[in-house]
């Protein structure tokens, strides 16, 4: 509308989208900038008589896909950061400039008149928006659609909030607030027109608001000589305000998620972080009602209570249920599932890495539950052989689980346990599990006709016998409360059995019979306490006996080790993650290590049936097939306890301070934990761990500095904090339980890492403890 | 925790709940601090070690326990001649081949409780070695007056399953040194009370005689804020 000649942009901010449908897909990027026309120009004007200096300003809106090559221009302006007088002026083609906003189809780009503007509702990110939104009131009475900030994906915002940091060191701690883009929208308007938020709603600021707009909206008559108009004193009306401080605050507890979210894009978070500070925040927070502070605050009181085993046990639950019912909260409120998982990410603070790889969209895509169909599309339909890798179905399960309901278990289970071989066409299966099921019969038959003709030694009879009371006094009290083993609707079969008064139900038989076969089919092991627990969820899937006789087989391979004799299976892998919570979490090693609790006995349970006490029955299900993957490593379950240890090391670290407190605290996490954000972080602690190897064996590949070697930093903190170094700690541990490795390791705290043997192995996704797989 | 003794102070009395807000005398403390005592229950799969520790402490039995798996524990406070013991005590996984990891355990029990189920006779003839067993593991100063007590448990089912008689158990109790011996029902709470009111004297006796032969003798200073410490009673 007006001539050809450029105009020229003051002020710009890129990513600022319209969101015309509620789909995120429909978002439009655009730039909103602040933009100077020739004072020449002759203005369509229905301006404001009383104003004839600002019709010259536009605040404008374009979308990125509208301009072409103005576009680079457009970039420039938006990174030419801060300073309050671009040094250089850029000129870009001029907008059509526009009172009203009447076209909503066709006509998203639009540039509005400063004089023109009545008022802007600016609504900062709230816990109903995750972004700020800004809406632009005409004097006509047209409001122009919503533009919503996108501050983490515009680069000038993130630019002046690294500014911000720089400066304060904090950028979240001024009066609660947090900068994002429509403070900067209204620090822009300042300079060119009078901006006064309005007193009847903190939401709106009046732009070059008259007498009678003061007088009904702005600030309250008493505030101020109102004769004197502010825009005749701006230097009072600036400071009135103090600009400085952003005035659209962030409700806090906002702050906190955005500030989250903030420094994982940042790269600059802790995993400790979030959590610490949440757990001070909860003794500090005035909202908390006095008497539960007081109680933080004086242990000593909550000791009354009986029903708790130790003050700082009950305390430390405490905390964390608090730390965890706020997390519930927030996510049941903020509501797209990408932001339910950007909030899960940035709560553990430290998944940059995923989201760098993988981005979000994909890693939703790949946490989608693998159902049936998708299953069977991967096999060819006439050979029933697998079309695409191993790798790539490992992947899918690892990431996405499997349909609990739609029976894609029954056949997915089959192969990642073993007993199908994955290269097998469905010909090769039904071979095989026909001979399968003969064989299972036969060795059935085994210790069936002992148990009636009873032609063996009375030593292996008695040996026989008490394996059989041990089985069936650990299948009817396994799992009972699952419908498929709670009934006991037939009688008991054996009329000398302790259990015949009660009554069994089929599956309680089947269980027993199952075991007794495995029994008889791994002589040497024989049955041991936990194998009820492993095959009950194998049984309930397959519904079948022989079938999930098979299908345990496979597992136990792998699990064989746990259940060993000697033990040494468990030792090892309490060693493991003994070695692992050192490498990973010095601070909390030590800390464990003044408790007397670097055995890592409390893992004891967790590792022996793969948490199969800690967890809902689904969520094991789910869990199981994942760890079946070995997608990563066949010993991703102690990345699973390492990242339960990390979820509650600042509680551990605050408050339990013997090993009975901390083995108290963690045997009662049971049944209290959501299985999916800890896959999420033991999948993050896996990635760290695996580039904390590669890094230490690249400096390994470097002669040793001749100075004396770096001090971890934390650890004086550390030591100081707990009034023992790190030397004193191990000594103070060798006279106590901890394993023999650790004594040496904390000496040599303070020397370049080594990467042990235990640790190594976690890296392996084949299973390097299992005998040949049983065919 | 090892040989380590512990002692939860515990403010019991409103008067002394008060004094908190300022550092009491020490004197009240030691007229009512309670001892800590650990207790640790040992005996076959099976045999009701949880429902035992349960029918105690909750005065609850379930016919539902799993099969322990590591071990847990649970504590109690019991008020022996005028004197708050609180009691800690050990549940522990049944199976032999578990008790390996579970040394830390044994060490710093001030009382081991035998358990067998009376109507299984193998569970009986293994108290012997889970008796050895725990002096080897535990090796306490002086193994000959350690205090065991023996249970023999499930005396609610039939008379005709029975497979240990009482007499037998007594002369097996009195070859070991005349161990307190007691026959319950976690089921029913038959006898659970007496049986863990003799433990608990075990427990205090045990205490008593350590601390004679001087093994703490230093001073101890009891602090609020220091929440464990040595046993002043």
């Amino acid at each position: 509308m007006i001539g050809r000649a450029l105009v020229e942009c003051l002020k710009l901010m890129n990513k600022v989208y319209v969101h015309p449908t509620s789909s995120s897909k429909d978002n439009i990027a655009g730039f909103i900038a602040l933009i100077q026309q020739k004072p020449t120009e002759s203005h369509a004007s229905s301006s404001h008589p009383n104003r004839p200096e600002t019709p010259s300003y536009l605040l404008a809106w374009v979308p990125e896909s509208s301009l072409g090559e103005a576009y680079d221009t457009y970039v420039k302006v938006d990174l030419a950061g801060d300073d309050s007088t671009p040094r250089q002026k850029y000129l870009v083609p001029p907008l059509p400039t526009t009172t009203t906003y009447k076209d909503p189809i066709g006509l998203y780009s639009f540039a509005v008149p400063l004089s023109e503007i009545y008022s802007l509702l600016v609504r900062p990110p709230s816990l109903g928006w995750w972004f700020g939104s800004l809406v632009i009131n005409t004097r006509a009475g047209d409001g122009f659609p919503a533009l919503f900030f996108h501050d983490d994906e515009c680069e000038s915002t993130i630019l002046q909030k690294k500014k911000k940091v720089k400066e304060s060191f904090d950028p979240f701690s001024t009066e609660g607030s947090l900068f994002w883009g429509g403070d900067e929208i209204l620090r822009w308007l300042r300079r060119y027109a009078e901006v006064q938020r309005s007193a009847v709603d903190r939401n709106v600021y009046l732009i070059n608001p008259s007498d009678e707009d003061q007088l009904s909206f702005g600030r309250p008559v008493s505030h101020g000589d109102r004769s004197i108009s502010a825009k005749a004193q701006p230097e009072a009306a600036a400071a009135s305000k103090q600009p400085e401080t952003p005035d659209a605050n962030m409700d806090p507890f906002m702050k906190t998620l955005k500030e989250t979210r903030w420094k994982v894009l940042e790269q600059l978070s802790k995993i400790t972080t979030f959590t610490r500070r949440t757990a001070n925040e909860i003794a500090d927070n005035p909202r908390i009602p006095p008497q539960v502070r007081r109680l933080m605050k004086n242990p000593e009181i909550q000791t009354l209570q009986d029903e708790f085993d130790s003050a700082r046990v009950y305390l430390a639950r405490w905390a964390m249920s608090v730390a965890e019912q706020s997390d519930k909260e927030r996510n049941a409120r903020i509501w797209t599932a990408q932001d339910m998982l950007e909030m899960e990410n940035s709560s553990v603070g430290d998944f940059e890495i995923l989201e760098l790889e993988t981005g979000n969209l994909g890693l939703q895509e790949r946490r989608r539950v693998l159902q049936l169909p998708e299953w069977e599309g991967f096999f060819d339909q006439t050979s029933g052989r697998l079309q695409i890798t191993v790798e790539e179905v490992k992947e899918r399960i690892f990431h996405g689980g499997l349909d609990p309901n739609d029976g894609v278990r029954k056949e997915a289970w089959l192969f990642l346990l073993e007993v199908y071989p994955w290269d097998s066409s469905r010909e090769d299966r039904q071979a095989l599990m026909n001979s399968k099921r003969d064989e299972y019969i036969r060795l059935k038959a085994g210790w069936w006709e002992r148990m009636v003709e009873g032609n063996s030694t009375s030593e292996q009879f008695d040996h026989w016998k008490e394996q059989k009371n041990r089985i069936e006094k650990d299948v009817h009290r396994t799992d009972r409360t699952i419908p498929l083993f709670a009934g006991e609707d037939i009688p008991h079969p054996d009329p000398d059995s302790p259990f015949a008064e009660t009554g069994t139900n089929v599956h309680l038989e089947q269980m027993k019979d199952m075991l007794l076969t495995y029994n008889e089919f791994n002589p040497d092991l024989g049955y041991v306490q936990g194998m009820s627990d492993l095959l009950a969820p194998i049984y309930a899937v397959m519904q079948d006996d022989a079938v999930a006789f098979w299908a345990f087989v496979g597992f136990m391979d792998r699990m064989e080790h746990n259940f060993l004799r000697d033990q040494s299976g468990m030792r090892g892998q309490l060693l493991a993650l003994d070695n692992l919570v050192q490498l990973m979490d010095p601070q909390l090693y030590l800390h464990l290590q003044s408790a007397d609790s670097t055995n890592f006995f409390f893992f004891f349970r967790m590792l022996l049936v793969w948490y199969k006490r800690e967890f809902d029955w689904s969520d094991v299900l789910r869990l199981w097939e994942t760890l079946w993957t070995d997608y990563y490593s066949s010993s991703f379950h102690l990345f699973i306890a390492l990242a339960i240890l990390e979820k509650h090391r600042d509680v551990i670290m605050d408050h339990l301070k013997h090993f009975d407190e901390v083995l108290k605290y963690i045997n009662e996490l049971s049944n209290t934990m959501d299985l999916v954000p800890i896959l999420t972080r033991a999948e993050s602690l896996f990635k760290r761990f695996e580039r904390s190897v590669q890094a230490i064996d690249k400096k390994d590949n470097f002669p040793a500095a001749p100075t004396a070697h770096q001090r971890r930093p934390g650890n004086s903190q550390d030591s100081s904090s707990k009034g023992k170094s790190p030397q004193q700690a191990a000594i103070g541990s060798s006279s106590g339980i901890s394993g023999p490795s650790t004594l040496q390791n904390a000496v040599n705290a303070d020397k370049p890492k080594v990467i042990s043997p235990e640790l190594r192995e976690l890296l392996r996704k084949d299973i390097p403890w299992r005998r040949q797989p049983s065919s | 925790m090892a040989s380590r003794k512990k002692v939860l102070l515990k403010v019991r009395s409103p008067h002394l709940l008060r004094a908190t807000d300022s550092k009491p005398p020490k004197r009240i403390f030691q007229l009512t601090q309670p001892c800590y005592k650990q207790v640790i229950i040992l005996g076959d799969s099976g045999v009701g070690k949880t429902s035992l520790m349960n029918q105690y402490v909750n005065k609850k039995f379930s016919g539902s326990y799993k099969a322990t798996i590591g071990a847990d524990f649970l504590t109690k406070e019991v008020l022996v001649d005028d004197r708050l013991v609180t009691m800690q005590i050990w549940d522990t996984a049944g199976q032999e081949r578990f008790q390996s990891l579970g040394v830390a355990f044994y060490r710093g029990a001030d009382c081991c409780v035998l358990v067998y189920d009376v109507n299984n006779s193998k569970s009986f003839e293994a108290l012997d070695s889970w008796r050895d067993e725990f002096l080897i593991q535990a090796s306490p100063r002086d193994p000959e007056s350690f205090p065991f007590v023996v249970i023999g448990n499930k005396i609610d089912v039939e008379e005709n399953k029975r497979m240990i008689s009482s007499k037998r158990a007594m002369t097996f109790c009195q070859s070991k040194g005349n161990i307190p011996y007691f026959e319950t029902s976690a089921k029913e709470a038959v006898n659970v009370e007496q049986a863990f009111e003799v433990i608990a004297r075990s427990a205090l006796a045990q205490e008593e005689a350590e601390e004679f032969s001087g093994e703490f003798s230093d001073p101890i200073n009891i602090h609020l804020d220091n929440d464990r410490d040595g046993c002043a009673c």
